[in-house]
């Protein structure tokens, strides 16, 4: 029975072992080195020298900020939007699958179409939004030229993006709370706000538990949304740790250097990955 | 409140939203209809005049953007993917949940660990490892390191944890091999779970930019979104031009899901993600 | 899901570094390179060219392998993001193009990596393509110490475009060439509608940075010391972007969207921008604009503009074969530069823009006034993070943040860094590659 457990995880073992153990340990071996890619020759072991580069590096922290102020809103966001999309759904008499499907849709898009869609609605000549506003009387919002509104933006862009997946996920571990608890408690006379309180949120913990870790996993390598909007700007204030790591490895060349930032932005992300998982852990 | 008059009320809402949602995609759609200075005066949301100059400039790039071949190769390497990735999966997650394989909880937590690493961190290295296997230019490059990625089988093992194990241990006590048991009793349990896992990859696949983009040469071997992105990155002032290669680009799969919708949307649905 | 969908598009291009070297793979070429029967050899050329002046390349190399058949050519053409690093990586791994084009600009950084053959031989012989044919000042651009990166295909300077029509409703013959034409024709033509909206601007900035550094050289600026120092602060930069500064403080441009500048004008809503040569392809397919190019007004002292050239290079360890009809095609493509001309470009090669063929393009001709007067970009290996600098310091001054004076100052202090940076892990190991 062991042996047959074995053959059964070895396809996934050996190619995890492959294609990703050794990309990881040789990365990790890479951020102490310093490799330029355009001058190999002066390639070396630097110890420590490239994590402390980046620890007293400005550009890098005002990335972690970026990074950090993105996945602030954008995990509360997400949780609160598709919850209670999932909710109003869950209530729907009928016509559910179809909404179902529709808020599904944006998430089909990948991140290149999102930004040009969004680029367009957010231009502050032409764009849909500005048009819309002007029409209305009132007057275009300079939606990411003005570093007050920059961040924001992209963050809206990227929940009409992804938050049918969490929605319909949320939505699932909705359904199968089990009737039965509801028709219980109202028998009891208790509200609605109530037994969403004391029966819902409860039961749906575990899974509320799962959406934060994985959204805020994903809020912090976020880079595409920002990078198709404004290339990090205005004044590189949208300008996430992920992008910088991808300008200085692959723009600057200096390899080593954006391994050993990718390694802190590791670091960040588990931190606050066990940190959400132990919270949410706690009984009900 | 009245009952029933909430629920007209949620309902409202609710298909409201809804058509926001899909709102920008239509409009993607109209507006790269118009001709390029319609689209720079937004005042119709419907084009006044409509014209498919914008695709058939698109179109007429294909003597040397090879289109179909492009729409192929991603048919064909999502397909791969996605089976890959379900059978592995699959097998992986039943190793360790249902053959409590020794070692298996620590190698999941591993897998989990693993999927906190940023992205960027693989490139450089997995571009040597498919090097050193003559496999770059090649679909292999794009289907096998896929196989090795931590959501599916997390998601399967989360899933298979919370299945009673009573029919499988009647079937074991039955006689049935592991291997049989897997075949017959585990998987269609988990046909729900396995359908989402392949929406999912399916559609992460498709739009996978990285892999085609490094791991390809030549142009031919590109996918159909990478493909169609190189082209459209010079029309940055032409808006017409970019969302009609954008509505090129998502189209397939659109399509892809619309035919198989009813299955997918209703296979999620039954899927239960538990902690 | 694949982890790597977070990274979208460019994001994820090309990591690829290979760690080649010390690998040492090497494959028979991709695509490339492989001597068939009959001595054909077939050949890649990779380059950015993904706009209309890229199929009017395409007609070119279409017509070589029509009078060559024993070489052929075939195009791969992409975004110049990606394909900086593509060829970048697939070069080191040996698998790249025979033939691609690298911007002057970007050269000091190419050929250090050391896969740029010495192109001497093209200039030499009995073939020869005349140096002196050539500006010295962009001659200058490809020369390593003795070696050539490679063979300058064309020039691409900033300039003028005007909306013809629009100046003469305001009684505006000739596009401004000084400051004082210039202010006046700002003022004349930017109109507000009664609520205090703009109906119509005269002038925008299309890519900011560029528009700041076309206007380096009139104010006698420059990027760095001889020595290789930054000098990004000099008075002249700031005089520069002080003028910049000013149109953005006194409301004569519109709020700063980067690019938006050449929108507003392909739509008749600006009467002025100051773009390159190239965006010429983009007018042609308009209708109904009357275009009219100049030289970039003279504000400062002296005039000036800012320029870069497309460079026709030759990887390194190719086969005598392969070097021989790659170094053909190159001499070809040189000699017909007045078709690439066409397409919005101006031809390095002085006997090609002496032709009565390149009087006749008005736009090419009016940019190419400039060529006495233009700067190129710094010639450093860390042009990235110097011209990062150089865009930050603009938009701080354009959005009224900062001063011109404070924001050059911390951008070359920002800018000296990388290059000190840059020396100190040079000069560790002797280098392997070219220094420029």
């Amino acid at each position: 029975m062991q042996r047959t457990g074995f053959l059964f995880l070895a396809p996934y073992a050996v190619s995890f072992a492959i294609f990703v153990i050794l990309p990881i340990v040789v990365s990790f071996v890479l951020s102490f080195m310093r490799f330029d890619l355009t001058a190999q020759s002066s390639a070396g072991f630097v110890g420590l020298d490239n994590y402390k580069e980046a620890l007293h590096d400005n550009y890098f922290w005002s990335a972690v900020k970026a990074t950090l102020l993105f996945a602030a809103m954008i995990v509360p966001g997400l949780l609160v939007i598709g919850l209670s999309m999932a909710l109003g759904i869950n209530a729907m008499a009928r016509g559910r699958a179809a909404v179902r499907a529709l808020v599904f849709l944006p998430g089909m898009l990948n991140i290149a179409v999102t930004g040009i869609l969004w680029q367009w609605f957010f231009n502050g000549e032409f764009g849909l939004f500005n048009f819309a506003l002007k029409h209305f009387g009132s007057q275009g919002q300079p939606w990411l030229s003005d570093k007050a509104f920059a961040m924001p933006s992209i963050v809206l862009m990227s929940v009409w993006w992804t938050v049918g997946g969490t929605a319909i996920i949320l939505l699932t571990a909705l359904q199968q709370i089990p009737g039965m608890y509801f028709e219980a408690a109202a028998l009891d006379g208790a509200s609605t706000m109530r037994m969403f309180r004391h029966i819902t949120l409860p039961l749906l913990k575990p899974v509320m538990s799962f959406v934060v870790v994985t959204t805020s996993i994903a809020g912090f390598q976020m880079f595409g949304q920002a990078f198709m909007l404004t290339r990090g700007g205005p004044e590189l204030s949208t300008r996430g740790v992920a992008q910088y790591i991808y300008e200085t490895a692959f723009n600057s060349y200096r390899m080593g250097y954006g391994a050993a930032m990718s390694w802190l932005l590791f670091a960040l992300i588990s931190v606050f990955g066990i940190f959400q998982i132990r919270m949410m852990r706690r009984p009900a | 409140m009245n009952r029933s008059v909430w629920k007209t009320i949620n309902g409202t809402i609710m298909r409201t939203v809804a058509t926001l949602m899909i709102l920008p995609l239509f409009l993607m759609l109209l507006t790269s209809m118009k001709p390029e200075a319609e689209v720079l005066n937004p005042e119709n949301v419907v084009p006044r005049v409509w014209t498919l100059s914008n695709y058939q400039q698109i179109l007429g790039w294909a003597e040397e953007a090879p289109f179909g071949r492009w729409f192929s190769n991603s048919v064909f390497i999502s397909s791969a993917v996605t089976l890959g990735v379900i059978v592995f999966s699959a097998m992986g997650a039943f190793a360790i949940k249902r053959l409590r394989v020794p070692g298996g909880r620590q190698f999941l937590g591993l897998i989990i660990g693993s999927m906190m690493v940023p992205g960027q961190l693989f490139l450089v290295p997995l571009y040597l490892i498919l090097s050193k296997l003559h496999w770059l230019d090649t679909p292999a490059a794009l289907i096998v390191p896929a196989t090795a990625g931590g959501f599916g089988i997390y998601m399967l093992s989360q899933f298979m944890e919370d299945m009673p194990p009573a029919i499988e241990e009647a079937a074991l006590i039955d006689g049935c091999s592991p291997a049989q048991m897997f075949l017959h009793q585990t998987l269609p349990l988990c046909a729900p779970a396995i359908s989402t896992l392949a929406v999912f990859t399916f559609i992460g696949s498709w739009n996978d930019f990285m892999g085609p983009l490094v791991f390809m040469d030549s142009v031919r071997n590109y996918t159909l979104p990478v493909g169609i992105a190189l082209y459209q990155t010079s029309y940055y002032t032409e808006y017409g031009l970019t969302l009609a290669t954008s509505v090129l680009a998502v189209t397939p799969l659109l399509v892809i899901f619309a035919l198989f919708q009813r299955q997918i949307v209703s296979s999620m649905a039954a899927s239960g993600l538990k902690d | 899901m694949s982890i790597f969908s977070n990274l979208g598009i460019r994001g994820s291009i090309l990591g690829l570094a290979a760690i080649v070297a010390g690998i040492g793979v090497t494959r028979s070429c991709e695509g490339g390179g492989i001597v068939t029967s009959k001595h054909r050899v077939d050949l890649t050329f990779w380059n950015g060219f993904t706009g209309p002046d890229g199929r009017r390349m395409l007609e070119i190399i279409r017509d070589f392998n029509h009078d060559h058949p024993d070489i052929q050519v075939s195009m791969q053409r992409m975004d110049w993001a990606t394909y900086y690093n593509k060829l970048m990586v697939s070069a080191m791994d040996n698998r790249g193009p025979q033939l691609f084009v690298v911007h002057a600009s970007t050269l000091p950084r190419m050929y250090r990596s050391g896969f740029i053959e010495n192109s001497a031989r093209l200039y030499s012989g009995t073939e020869a393509i005349p140096s002196a044919d050539y500006d010295p000042y962009v001659l200058e651009q490809v020369k390593f110490k003795d070696q050539f990166a490679g063979v300058p295909l064309d020039i691409h300077p900033q300039g003028m475009y005007t909306n013809a029509e629009m100046l003469r409703a305001t009684g505006i013959t000739q596009p401004p060439s000084d400051k004082a034409s210039f202010m006046r024709a700002l003022r004349a033509l930017t109109k507000k509608s009664g609520s205090g909206d703009a109906t119509q601007w005269a002038f925008a900035l299309t890519l900011w940075r560029n528009n700041f550094q076309s206007l380096i050289p009139q104010f006698r600026g420059r990027y760095l010391k001889p020595n290789g120092d930054a000098d990004l602060n000099n008075p002249g930069n700031i005089a520069a972007l002080q003028f910049l500064g000013d149109l953005s403080r006194e409301k004569l441009i519109p709020p700063p969207e980067n690019g938006l500048g050449w929108v507003g004008y392909r739509q008749k809503k600006v009467a002025m921008v100051w773009d390159g040569v190239y965006m010429l392809g983009d007018l042609l397919r308009l209708q109904g604009l009357d275009y009219v190019a100049a030289p970039i007004p003279q504000i400062g002292p002296q005039p000036g503009t800012m320029a870069d050239s497309h460079v026709l290079c030759i990887r390194k360890g190719l086969s005598e074969a392969q070097r021989t009809g790659a170094e053909t095609f190159i001499r070809y493509l040189s000699k017909n530069s007045i078709r690439w001309a066409a397409a919005g470009q101006v031809p390095a090669r002085r006997s090609v823009r002496e032709t009565a063929e390149f009087a006749g393009m008005p736009v090419q001709s009016a940019f190419a006034r400039q060529i006495p007067f233009m700067m190129y970009p710094p010639r450093t290996p860390v042009l990235f993070e110097v011209t990062l600098e150089i865009d930050q310091a603009v938009e701080k001054v354009i959005r009224g943040n900062a001063d011109a004076k404070t924001a050059l100052d911390l951008a070359n202090v920002n800018a000296q860094r990388a290059i000190d940076r840059d020396r100190a892990e040079q000069k560790i190991a002797p280098s392997g590659g070219q220094k420029p």
